[in-house]
């Protein structure tokens, strides 16, 4: 709840807060006499008396503010820092789950394993999430459809808890990655522009895109002024996904290489990166990381700060006042009565 | 009980430098470590088409049983104490799939709670609804995460094809090695489920003829001891606490239907859960100025107008 432009956590007590009132109805510490005439007339105590009820209305109201627990809510600020704004396009088709880098054919059967191309591809980017402290992270999942499943974060927890559940269990049979590209740039719509965007699709395989759908992409990526890399985890070692002289037929009209074409035309920064070993995955990581240091807006969030401190200090000093007072009338009651 | 005069001055100036002392041990004291017990949860969240019945209620309005499981999750991890770890996983087809392993409930609330808000029934990779079996792979897949979560899955436990009661899926886990919850959701009585399409538009209902009625082994035998002739009600859904109750002993799960207050759905997680301690600092400013506010309110509470003090 905000009342004063502070956030209190038990805006509750602020009801007892008449309770500061009592001081003035209070009579017990009256002395009775016997005819009021006989006292005589003390402009000074009279100030005296009135302070020390002002004083306990002080305290009384400082303790319920401070145990109300306000605080200053929790801040956006903006500063400058290096580094860009990520999309993560981890492909999770059944071919992911296939081991990477193999080359016997005995070891490529083990399916799902610790060396899976989607075990590999979560240790290389937890690696570099990790390396990344400014960067902001969106993660797409698509399977049939594409879901901007975190839309973008800073927190760093939640975007490796996302990449490492993508680890788990089974690939899915069916994705659609033209639905994936889409909604990617969609994770930036409405957003402010704050340095480089872009987004990282990690795959073994590329795929067929309809017109409609190129369109739609190159449309959107222009726009919203994104750039695309590509670590393409290859399952044949000889493959490049640029066309060589020396090229096997079957090779010309496979998907990935049509989809690199598509990247090349559509006339926003492109790479792409072809990792046939770990040592190549983990190159295109570094420099990935090497290239994305531009100035970046980073927006931070400051923690609640609470402000029962302040009032506990007032309602101290107040207190040392009123304390004294109060021993003071005791040692002079105690005087009189000896 | 009426005091003198002195003895009411005594009093008040004892118990105004108790507060006093009370007020500065509030500002100076230090802050004193607490055991606090947390757990490590996932929830699972049914998202198949039986979930979009709208037979459950939320804020007197009738809703989805999806919208319904969604605000609930959301409550629940809001009840969690600081600490303690939640993940988000949904279920469609025959398999539960993790999208975001467990993280600290307070830091990342914001990030689980946009997670959980795209859940969708579009999100569904197939149009079946095997419980048993997605149950059996969120048990397979947490045994990965490292600490073991306890499983939340929230499902109105229809099983869709049809299982035969002597056909169970074989549960190939220890029994309770991995702990967990079934939460049902979903009314008593059996209702009509909207179809989704490919696009996961709702388009009309599932039809009789639309779904099977047993289970394919079953179906295709002669003997009517196990193809018997069931009334044809699978196109229809209710909140199947029967078939949940018997889910739950077989993997060791706790079995909750149709809770009412997330806080209880927390307090029976913790129970279900091998919680950890956690050490947090914990500050007794709040007992130390409450204290010295209740003695200073003593003084000036109006006993006059109990018993009348006269001397």
């Amino acid at each position: 709840m905000t009342i004063f432009g502070l956030e209190w956590f038990q805006p509750w007590v602020l009801a007892l807060l008449p309770l500061a009132l009592l001081p003035w109805f209070n009579h017990n510490l009256d002395k009775t006499v016997a005819w009021v005439n006989l006292v005589p007339a003390d402009p000074l105590s009279n100030v005296i008396s009135l302070a020390l009820k002002l004083l306990s209305s002080l305290v009384i109201m400082m303790l319920l503010l401070a145990l109300a627990g306000p605080n200053v809510p929790e801040q956006k600020v903006e500063r400058l820092g290096e580094g860009a704004e990520i999309v993560l396009l981890l492909d999770r088709s059944r071919s992911m789950d296939a081991p990477f880098a193999v080359k016997t054919q005995a070891a490529a059967v083990s399916v799902g394993g610790d060396n899976s191309k989607r075990s590999v591809a979560r240790d290389y980017l937890t690696e570099f999430v990790k390396n990344r402290p400014d960067d902001r992270f969106g993660f797409v999942f698509f399977s049939t459809k594409a879901i901007n499943l975190l839309p973008l974060t800073y927190d760093k927890e939640s975007i490796l808890a996302t990449i490492n559940a993508n680890a788990l269990g089974k690939g899915l049979s069916d994705t659609n990655m033209a639905e994936a590209l889409v909604s990617s740039a969609g994770m930036f719509e409405g957003q402010t522009y704050r340095g480089s965007r872009i987004v990282l699709l990690v795959s073994d395989g590329g795929q067929q895109l309809s017109a409609e759908a190129k369109e739609q992409i190159s449309r959107l990526y222009k726009e919203m002024n994104l750039s695309i890399y590509w670590i393409y985890l290859k399952s044949n070692q000889e493959m490049s996904l640029d066309e060589g002289e020396d090229d096997n037929l079957l090779w010309a009209d496979i998907p990935e290489r049509k989809l690199h074409k598509f990247f090349q035309t559509i006339g926003v920064p492109y790479r792409a990166f072809e990792a046939g070993s770990l040592e190549a995955f983990a190159e295109a990581m570094a420099e990935i990381d090497r290239q994305q240091y531009q100035t970046l807006i980073v927006e931070e969030t400051l923690p609640h700060e609470p402000k029962s401190d302040l009032l506990l200090w007032i309602a101290m000093l107040a207190m040392l006042l009123l304390a004294t007072s109060h021993l003071y009338t005791f040692w002079g009651v105690k005087k009189a009565h000896e | 009980m009426i005091l003198s005069y002195q003895k009411r001055i005594l009093l008040t100036a004892v118990i105004m430098a108790s507060a006093l002392i009370l007020i500065m041990a509030a500002l100076w004291l230090p802050q004193v470590p607490r055991d606090v017990k947390i757990m490590d949860t996932l929830f699972v969240l049914d998202i198949t088409d039986s979930m979009n019945v709208q037979d459950v209620e939320h804020d007197g309005e009738k809703v989805s049983r999806l919208t319904w499981a969604k605000d609930f999750t959301r409550r629940a991890m809001l009840e969690m104490p600081c600490g303690a770890h939640a993940g988000l996983a949904i279920f469609s087809e025959a398999r539960s799939l993790i999208l975001m392993n467990p993280v600290e409930v307070c830091s990342s609330y914001h990030d689980l709670r946009q997670m959980l808000e795209q859940f969708e029934p579009h999100m569904a990779w197939a149009r079946s609804s095997e419980v048993s079996k997605a149950a059996y792979t969120a048990i397979r897949q947490a045994k990965e995460i490292d600490p073991q979560p306890t499983i939340v899955m929230l499902t109105d436990g229809h099983e869709s094809p049809p299982i035969h009661e002597s056909l169970f899926p074989k549960f190939a886990g220890t029994p309770g090695e991995i702990r967990g919850l079934l939460v049902g959701v979903g009314g008593d009585d059996l209702l009509p489920i909207p179809k989704t399409n490919e696009a996961g538009e709702v388009e009309g209902v599932w039809a009789v003829n639309d779904v099977m009625h047993q289970d394919v082994y079953a179906s295709m035998q002669a003997d009517t001891t196990i193809n018997t002739n069931s009334p044809r009600t699978e196109h229809l859904s209710s909140q199947k606490k029967a078939h949940l109750e018997t889910l739950a002993n077989r993997v060791g799960f706790d079995y909750v239907a149709s809770p009412t207050k997330p806080a209880q759905l927390v307090d029976q997680i913790r129970e279900a859960s091998q919680t950890r301690e956690l050490t947090v600092d914990y500050d007794l400013y709040a007992w130390l100025s409450g204290l010295a506010l209740i003695l200073i309110l003593l003084v000036y509470l109006p006993y006059g107008w109990i018993a009348k003090t006269d001397d």
